[in-house]
C-alpha cells in the first residue's frame, strides 16, 4: 500500500465475502483518504461491484472489518452508507423523469419542512451545481436530460447530502468524449473540495489523467495500491491479466475480402439520419464511428428491420430487399448484437441454452414442435468452450452471470443464426481488457471465415484495430468513408466533431 | 443438507415447499375437521379442483407473458350457460362436439382480450377488468333472470360427474378429473418441452429482445390469451356437468382463484418464469383450502375470499423475498 498522509476516510481490513462457494472477494484492503482520486481497475468478475456494494451496505462481509475514520462501524444498508457519507453512482444514474433536477438533488432530504420553499430549493440546487463547475437548468425535468447531466444530477444529489466518499462505477461507459471531459473535471472539483472519489473504469487513459493512486483486483484478490506515477499502461493491464497482453496492433493495411454481399444507397429515416451509402463486401469489417448519438446505431436498427428505413434502397447481393421486421432481416442471414444487453438482448430469466438458441430455434425443432434438448444442450456448451463463457453450466440463468460473459451468450445466441452479415453495437462497452481481445479475436475469426462485420463503435483504439474501412457520422449524417490505410484517430475525430470541414469534403 | 438445497434449481425448491406446505395443510385439517381422510372429501376436492385446474393453467400461461386475465370467471358462466342453453334445444348433440363448442366459445372470448391487449395495446388488466363485467352482463342479459337446470339435460351430462374411470379403494377418478389431469399433462409437457413454449417464457421474461430475436411476440400473447379463453371453456362445461343448475353467476370470483393459484404455484406475477407442476400445486393447495375452510365449523365461510388474497399476497411477498436473497447471491459479480 502506499502511504498516504491524511488518515483514511473510509478504510477496509482484510474484507472476505464469498456467495455460494465462490469467493467474491478474499482478504481485501483499501484505504481511500480525503481529497484524492482512487482508482479502481480489474477484469469483469474481480470483485469491483461486490466491493461497492460492501462500501454501501448492500452486502455485509464475511469477515474482516470496515474502518470510518478510524473507527471500527458497520454499514447495514445504504441509509448507513449514506450517514456516514458514503455514496455510489452508477453507468445508469437513478433519476425521477417527472421531477425536476432540483427535485431530484434534494429527494433524499427529510428535513425540507412541511412546505416547500421552491425558492430555496432551486438557490441551494443552483449552488450545488456550480460548485461541480458546470452549468445545468436546475428547473428543468429530468426526463429530458442526457445521461452526463443525469450523473451530474446525482452527484449533486450526493454533494447536497455532505458526501465524503463518492464512488463513481464506470461513469463514462456511454458518455461522448466532451461528456467524459466534463466529468473528469467534475471529479476534480470533488478531489479540490476533500471529497474522497473512488473511481472504477475500464478506461486506462483517463485514470492516468485523474487518479493519485490506483487499486488492482483480479480474482478477487488485491494486487497493488500504488501511486500512479509509478506506473505504466502495461503494467497496469499486466496486473490486471495476470499476464502480459498483446497491445491492439492498429491495422496499417486492408484485409483480402470477398464479392461484394451489401450495398447501401442513400438510405434515410426521417428526422433520424439521411442518405447513409456504403458497400460491404463479404470478409470485410466496416467501422462506424463518430459520437455517442449520432445516430450510427440507428442505422444499424433500420438494417435490421427493428426501426425500418424510410427512404434509400438495400440491396444484397446485388439484389434490392425491403427490411422491416427482424424477422425479414434474419431470413436474409443479417444478425445483430445489440449494445444493450438488458433490453434488446437477454431473457435474463432464462438459462444460457435456452438463450443461445432463441434466434435459431427452428434448427432445434423435432416431430410436433418439440425441441431437441440434447441437440441445443450440445449447441451451448460448444459456445460455451469457444468464447470461454465462464459458468459451471448451461442451465445457469443468464441474469447471474457477469456482464462479460453475458455479452458472450449474446454472440452465442447470433453466430449461431450463422449470420453473413453481422452488425455489432458496441460489442465491448463496459467489457474489461481481456474480454475485450477476446471478442475482438472472434470477430477477425468471423471475418476471416467471410462473414461481413458493421461495428458500430465509440472507442477509437477499437475501430483502428478491427476496421477494414470506417464510415464517420455526425448528426445523422455521413460524413466520409475511407480505407483504414488513410485513417487515423485524429481524422475520425475531426469529422466527427465537425472541426474539421475540410477533411470531411474528402 | 444445506449443500443439497443450495444445489437444487429455484424452481424446484418452489414446488418441494409447495408440496410440504400441502401436506401441513391437509394434516392441519385432519385435525380440526373429523373425517377429513374419507373418500368423500377426497373425491370432492378432486372434482372441485377439476373445474379450476384448467383456468388456472390458462391463467398461468397469460401470467407468464406479463399479462392477467381477470375475464376467465365471466366466460366460464358463459359457456356453462349457454351450452346447457343449447343442449336444452338440441339434446342430440354428441358429447365430444359439446366439449369442441365449450372451447370455441371460450377461445372466441379469449380471442377478444388477446386482439385488444396484443394488437390494440391496451393494458391486460384493463381489457380483462371490462370483458369480465361486458361478458357477464351479456350473459345476465341472454337469459333474461332463467336458471338452467338438470331437467333440461340430456341425461349422459346429468350423469357425467358419478361417471368413474377406474377406482382405488373407495376413492373413484372420476371422469372430470382425469380429464383436467389429462390436460394439465398435456400443457406441462407442451411448456417444458415445445417450441412455441420457449417464445412464451422468451416474450414474458424479456419481450424487446424476443422481438429482436425475431418472435412474434403479439401472437404469442394473443394466443395465450385464446388459450386462456378456450381453457375456461372446458372448465366452463365440467362447472355444467358438476352442478347441472347454473345461474347468471356462474364461475363468479374464478379469477381471483385462479390467479391465487397461479401466484400460489410460483408463476412469477412479472412474467418469464413458471411450471405447470407448481401450478397444478397450487390450485390443489388453494381448493383444499377452500373446500376444508366450508367443513370447518369454527371460521364462518365468508371468511374463504379473504384467505385467498391473503394467500396471494403471501405468496408473491415469499417469492419478492426468495428472488431478492438469489439476486444478493448472484449480484453482478463485477
Amino acid at each position: 500500500m502506499g502511504s498516504p498522509l491524511v488518515a483514511p476516510v473510509l478504510e477496509l481490513r482484510n474484507v472476505s465475502k464469498s456467495f455460494a462457494m465462490t469467493a467474491a472477494l478474499s482478504d481485501m484492503s483499501l484505504a481511500v483518504v480525503p481529497g484524492e482520486i482512487h482508482a479502481v481497475v480489474g477484469e469483469n468478475g474481480a470483485g469491483k461491484s461486490t466491493l461497492i456494494k460492501i462500501m454501501t451496505g448492500v452486502y455485509q462481509p464475511d469477515s474482516g472489518e470496515i474502518l470510518n475514520e478510524g473507527k471500527a462501524v458497520t454499514i447495514r444498508n445504504t441509509h448507513g452508507a449514506q450517514a456516514l457519507g458514503i455514496a455510489a453512482m452508477y453507468q445508469e444514474p437513478m433519476v425521477f423523469p417527472d421531477l425536476d433536477v432540483a427535485e431530484n438533488i434534494f429527494i433524499s432530504h427529510r428535513n425540507l419542512g412541511t412546505f416547500m420553499n421552491w425558492g430555496k430549493l432551486y438557490q441551494s440546487s443552483d449552488e450545488l451545481i456550480s460548485r461541480l463547475g458546470v452549468s445545468l437548468d436546475v428547473r428543468r425535468a429530468a426526463s429530458g436530460l442526457t445521461l452526463a447531466e443525469q450523473q451530474t444530477v446525482e452527484i449533486a444529489r450526493a454533494l447536497s447530502l455532505n458526501v465524503k466518499v463518492l464512488i463513481m462505477d464506470e461513469p463514462t461507459a456511454s458518455l461522448s468524449a466532451h461528456e467524459v471531459e466534463r466529468l473528469l473535471n467534475i471529479g476534480k472539483a470533488l478531489k479540490a473540495r476533500g471529497v474522497a472519489v473512488l473511481y472504477i473504469s475500464h478506461r486506462l487513459d483517463e485514470i492516468f489523467r485523474i487518479a493519485d493512486r490506483v487499486t488492482v483486483l483480479r480474482d478477487g484478490k488485491h494486487i497493488s495500491t500504488k501511486p500512479i506515477a509509478e506506473v505504466n499502461h502495461d503494467g497496469l493491464v499486466k496486473d490486471m491479466v495476470g499476464r502480459a497482453l498483446d497491445k491492439f496492433a492498429t491495422k496499417t493495411k486492408a484485409n483480402e475480402h470477398g464479392p461484394l454481399l451489401l450495398s447501401v444507397k442513400n438510405l434515410s429515416l426521417d428526422g433520424v439520419f439521411r442518405n447513409v451509402t456504403f458497400e460491404l463486401h463479404k470478409g470485410e469489417v466496416l467501422c462506424f464511428g463518430g459520437l455517442v448519438g449520432s445516430r450510427r446505431t440507428d442505422v444499424g436498427l433500420a438494417l435490421f428491420g427493428i426501426s425500418p428505413s424510410t427512404g434509400g434502397s438495400i440491396a444484397l447481393d446485388g439484389r434490392q430487399v425491403v427490411i422491416s421486421t427482424p424477422q425479414q432481416a434474419m431470413d436474409y442471414g443479417i444478425a445483430y448484437v445489440s449494445e444493450d444487453r438488458r433490453k434488446l438482448g437477454l431473457a435474463m430469466t432464462m438459462p444460457i441454452y435456452a438463450n443461445a438458441s432463441l434466434a435459431s430455434l427452428k434448427k432445434f425443432l423435432r416431430r410436433f414442435g418439440f425441441i431437441d434438448r440434447a441437440a441445443e444442450n450440445a449447441m451451448a456448451e460448444q459456445y460455451r468452450e469457444r468464447l470461454s463463457i465462464r459458468s459451471p453450466d448451461v442451465k445457469i440463468e443468464v441474469g447471474k452471470l457477469s456482464g462479460g460473459n453475458q455479452q458472450k451468450v449474446m454472440l452465442a445466441k447470433w453466430l449461431e443464426t450463422k449470420p453473413r452479415l453481422l452488425i455489432f453495437d458496441e460489442p465491448t462497452r463496459g467489457v474489461d481488457v481481456g474480454a475485450k481481445a477476446e471478442v475482438h479475436n472472434i470477430i477477425r475469426e468471423l471475418a476471416k471465415q467471410g462473414v461481413a462485420i458493421l461495428v458500430i463503435s465509440s472507442d477509437l483504439p477499437e475501430v483502428m484495430a478491427l476496421a477494414d474501412r470506417v464510415l464517420v457520422m455526425r448528426e445523422g449524417q455521413q460524413m466520409g468513408i475511407f480505407d483504414i490505410s488513410d485513417c487515423s484517430q485524429e481524422r475520425v475525430i475531426a469529422l466527427a466533431t465537425g472541426q474539421d470541414q475540410v477533411a470531411s469534403a474528402a | 443438507m444445506i449443500q443439497f438445497f443450495r444445489r437444487l434449481h429455484p424452481q424446484s425448491l418452489r414446488i418441494l415447499a409447495l408440496a410440504i406446505v400441502l401436506l401441513l395443510t391437509v394434516l392441519f385439517f385432519a385435525s380440526q375437521i373429523d373425517g377429513y381422510f374419507s373418500p368423500r372429501m377426497l373425491n370432492r376436492i378432486a372434482t372441485s379442483v377439476a373445474v379450476i385446474l384448467p383456468i388456472a393453467i390458462g391463467q398461468a400461461m397469460v401470467v407468464m407473458t406479463r399479462n392477467i386475465d381477470l375475464s376467465v370467471g365471466s366466460v366460464v358462466g358463459i359457456a356453462a350457460y349457454l351450452i346447457g342453453d343449447y343442449l336444452g334445444t338440441h339434446p342430440d348433440v354428441h358429447p365430444v362436439m359439446v366439449v369442441v363448442i365449450a372451447l370455441a366459445l371460450g377461445a372466441f372470448c379469449g380471442a377478444i382480450n388477446g386482439a385488444l391487449v396484443a394488437y390494440g395495446r391496451v393494458p391486460s388488466i384493463i381489457v380483462t377488468l371490462g370483458t369480465l363485467a361486458l361478458f357477464r352482463t351479456y350473459l345476465v342479459e341472454y337469459s333474461g333472470a332463467r336458471s338452467i337446470t338438470t331437467a333440461g339435460l340430456p341425461q349422459w351430462l346429468v350423469d357425467l360427474p358419478q361417471a368413474t374411470v377406474f377406482s382405488i379403494g373407495n376413492f373413484d377418478m372420476r371422469l372430470t378429473v382425469a380429464m383436467s389431469l389429462v390436460a394439465a399433462i398435456i400443457f406441462w409437457v407442451a411448456l417444458s418441452r415445445l417450441r412455441v413454449a420457449r417464445k412464451l417464457y422468451a416474450v414474458g421474461s424479456n419481450p424487446d429482445a424476443a422481438v429482436v430475436a425475431g418472435i412474434n411476440s403479439s401472437l404469442v400473447v394473443f394466443m395465450s390469451f385464446v388459450l386462456s379463453g378456450m381453457l375456461a371453456g372446458l372448465a366452463g362445461f365440467m362447472f355444467l356437468a358438476k352442478f347441472g343448475n347454473i345461474t347468471v353467476v356462474a364461475g363468479l370470483g374464478f379469477e381471483l382463484k385462479s390467479v391465487a393459484a397461479v401466484v400460489v404455484g410460483g408463476v412469477n406475477i412479472f412474467g418469464g418464469s413458471g411450471s405447470i407442476l407448481g401450478v397444478v400445486l397450487g390450485t390443489v393447495l388453494v381448493d383444499t383450502i377452500d373446500n376444508s375452510l366450508t367443513r370447518w365449523a369454527i371460521v364462518s365461510e365468508f371468511w374463504r375470499e379473504a384467505l385467498l388474497g391473503m394467500l396471494i399476497m403471501i405468496a408473491v411477498a415469499t417469492d419478492t423475498f426468495m428472488t431478492r436473497s438469489f439476486g444478493r447471491m448472484k449480484g453482478k459479480s463485477e
